[in-house]
């Protein structure tokens, strides 16, 4: 079975390889001018000194220089890749069989289809789970310099740090697998899986954008200019911590009322968007075992 | 295959499939003798695929079972999917595979598998194993797909449509070799097809079915020999004919009809002035029983002519 598996994904193993090698270049070299903007405007050694707290027009700087320079496209790109490839390579799986009829031939071999399946599943779904580990790996060191004073918590660096973008693909799979088994048709089961997936990831990114829902509230007593300066937009951050995400600035008297999500709720959050995509990811894949099971009786 | 003769290498035992509510196929019994050549006859619909995916285990009968020497099949099963070699329809191959590859796959599936017969099949009959599937001829495909379900090493063999997508050359071809496989090995074969007259060389076991009901089942010997066809005055009734009719057409002055009846009787009743008897032939036989409105096996059983459908 693994070679029956390889050689039916041989030609998008390859594909991803080679998107893999274009992505992962790409990111080494924004990786190293990152890092050698990040020391040469001074920002590594303010950051070290200071925690950030004098360091405001420098990051605003580096910000505009990492703009103008070719990030955005790759961020671009990564709010398609995962629903994409996770779609091109799920739907074939069971559509493409069953729109050739080469089920017929795949399932009366000695190998029950329980197995075949299986089998299937287990090397295929592990491969995307290297491919987005991987991925991950590579851009969030390539992001590293720029993780250290922007918010982390929304997208796009949420979507490709942490456990997003593997269970974003896995999503992807699972609903163009089950989409694959019920239209029969591999190009037409990409199509559903593609914006099936959409609704998991559009509410992901706004739960991690507009719709926060990890904020706590902050009062900070404040005298003078600060307290009138004091925005959502403050760099740093009016908590006076990089990398929180500052919803709501009020004044109260002599006190600033701030709603924020602390930078540590990263991981928190990730687990709840990644669990999110996973466990539609098992949803879907559980069904189409199911699915595939019960079409014998 | 060293199978007993007294075990049949396919049985089926009152098997049935419905499909939500209507039933694909019903009440079907029938024992084959190992190393039979079978013809599964009927018209579209009839619930041919259904009674041979039952037959390799890619589906489970409601109702009933399927033996297969002497094993009952349990779908989706090791043990039942290695007894029985199946050609789907339109003989599916992975395109994008090249003939090696799909051996390959053959191979990795099969722990039965003969990678000798394969190849020196496609030697004989010139294929290059380099070859991709999609780059081959129809005719070329169905003899990969063949070999594919030969070198299983099953000791059943079901066929779909096998020749209807090919040329009469590349059918002859095709029919020529799974009878070799056949004589060589003792494999039992099961052939479902519209091509009657095809059949009517190849198999020495027959199966009609029509709505979903079996229709007629046993020995093509033994059923053409109980079988006759009788010409009488038009002014007969059917019940004055021995045996139960099967088909009747009416001219002017003279019916033909098809009865199932003691051969001893019909000679007995073509003494009569006006009476002729004649052997039925092959093809006659089968049409008969497929224009016949579908009937019961139960039925057929009340009115005598299913003797010959349990001919075990």
């Amino acid at each position: 079975m693994i070679w029956v598996t390889w050689r039916q994904h041989r030609a998008q193993a390859i594909a991803m390889l080679a998107a893999f090698a274009v992505v992962a270049s790409y990111a080494l070299a924004v990786g190293f001018w990152m890092r050698s903007q990040f020391n040469a405007d001074g920002l590594g050694t303010c950051l070290a000194r200071s925690g950030g707290a004098d360091c405001g027009a420098m990051i605003t700087s580096f910000f505009s220089e990492v703009n103008r320079g070719a990030t955005l496209p790759l961020d671009a790109l990564l709010f398609v890749i995962p629903g994409f490839l996770g779609a091109v390579v799920g739907a074939p799986l069971l559509g493409s069989e069953l729109e050739r009829g080469t089920w017929q031939l795949a399932w009366s071999q000695t190998v029950p289809r329980g197995r075949w399946l299986a089998a299937k599943l287990g090397l295929v779904t592990a491969a995307l789970v290297v491919f987005g580990a991987a991925l991950t790996a590579i851009m969030t060191w390539a992001w590293t310099p720029l993780d250290e004073v922007r918010i982390r918590l929304q997208p796009p660096p949420f979507n490709f740090e942490g456990i997003s973008l593997p269970s974003a693909l896995l999503c992807a799979f699972g609903l163009a697998l089950l989409a694959g088994l019920l239209l029969r048709n591999t190009i037409a089961a990409m199509v559903v899986g593609y914006v099936a997936w959409e609704v998991p990831f559009v509410l992901g990114t706004l739960l991690t954008g507009p719709l926060q829902f990890m904020t706590t509230t902050m009062r900070i007593p404040c005298t003078g200019v600060v307290c009138l300066t004091a925005s959502t937009n403050s760099s740093p951050p009016v908590t006076g911590h990089l990398g929180d995400f500052v919803t709501g600035v009020t004044r109260s008297g002599n006190e600033l009322i701030v709603s924020y999500v602390p930078a540590d709720r990263f991981w928190p959050m990730q687990f709840v968007v990644g669990g999110m995509y996973l466990a539609i990811a098992a949803a879907a894949i559980g069904t189409a075992v199911w699915l595939l099971h019960r079409r014998t009786t | 295959m060293t199978h007993q003769r007294s075990v049949p290498a396919l049985a089926a035992d009152g098997l049935g499939k419905r499909y939500g509510h209507l039933w694909g196929l019903r009440d079907c019994t029938f024992a084959i003798p190992a190393g039979s050549v079978v013809g599964l006859v009927g018209p579209n619909g009839a619930g041919k695929t259904t009674l041979l995916a039952l037959t390799v285990g890619l589906l489970a009968p409601t109702e009933g079972e399927m033996s297969v020497f002497g094993s009952p099949s349990r779908a989706n099963t090791a043990d039942t999917l290695a007894r029985v070699s199946y050609l789907a329809q339109d003989h599916p191959l992975y395109r994008g595979f090249t003939v090696a590859d799909m051996f390959r796959f053959g191979r990795s599936l099969n722990p039965s598998w003969d990678s000798g017969l394969a190849e020196a099949r496609m030697a004989t009959l010139g294929i290059p194993l380099r070859r991709k599937v999609k780059a081959l001829s129809g005719g070329q495909q169905a003899q990969v797909a063949l070999t594919l379900a030969l070198a299983k090493r099953a000791p059943v063999l079901a066929l779909d449509e096998p020749v209807a997508s090919l040329d009469p050359l590349a059918r002859l071809d095709f029919m020529r070799d799974v009878l070799a496989a056949s004589a060589e090995t003792g494999l039992t074969v099961i052939i479902a097809s519209h091509v009657i007259a095809e059949l009517e060389r190849l198999c020495d076991w027959l199966l009609v079915l029509a709505g979903g009901r079996l229709q007629l089942a046993g020995a093509v010997d033994d059923l053409l020999a109980r079988h006759a066809v009788l010409t009488v005055p038009r002014r007969i009734p059917n019940s004055d004919v021995p045996g139960s009719t099967i088909d009747r057409t009416d001219s002017e002055r003279h019916s033909t009809l098809l009865v199932a009846a003691d051969p001893d009787l019909v000679a007995a009743a073509a003494s009569q002035p006006g009476w002729l008897a004649e052997p039925a032939g092959f093809e006659q036989l089968v049409l008969a029983y497929l224009r016949r409105p579908p009937v019961t096996l139960a039925a057929a059983h009340r009115a005598g002519t299913a003797g010959t459908a349990v001919a075990s």
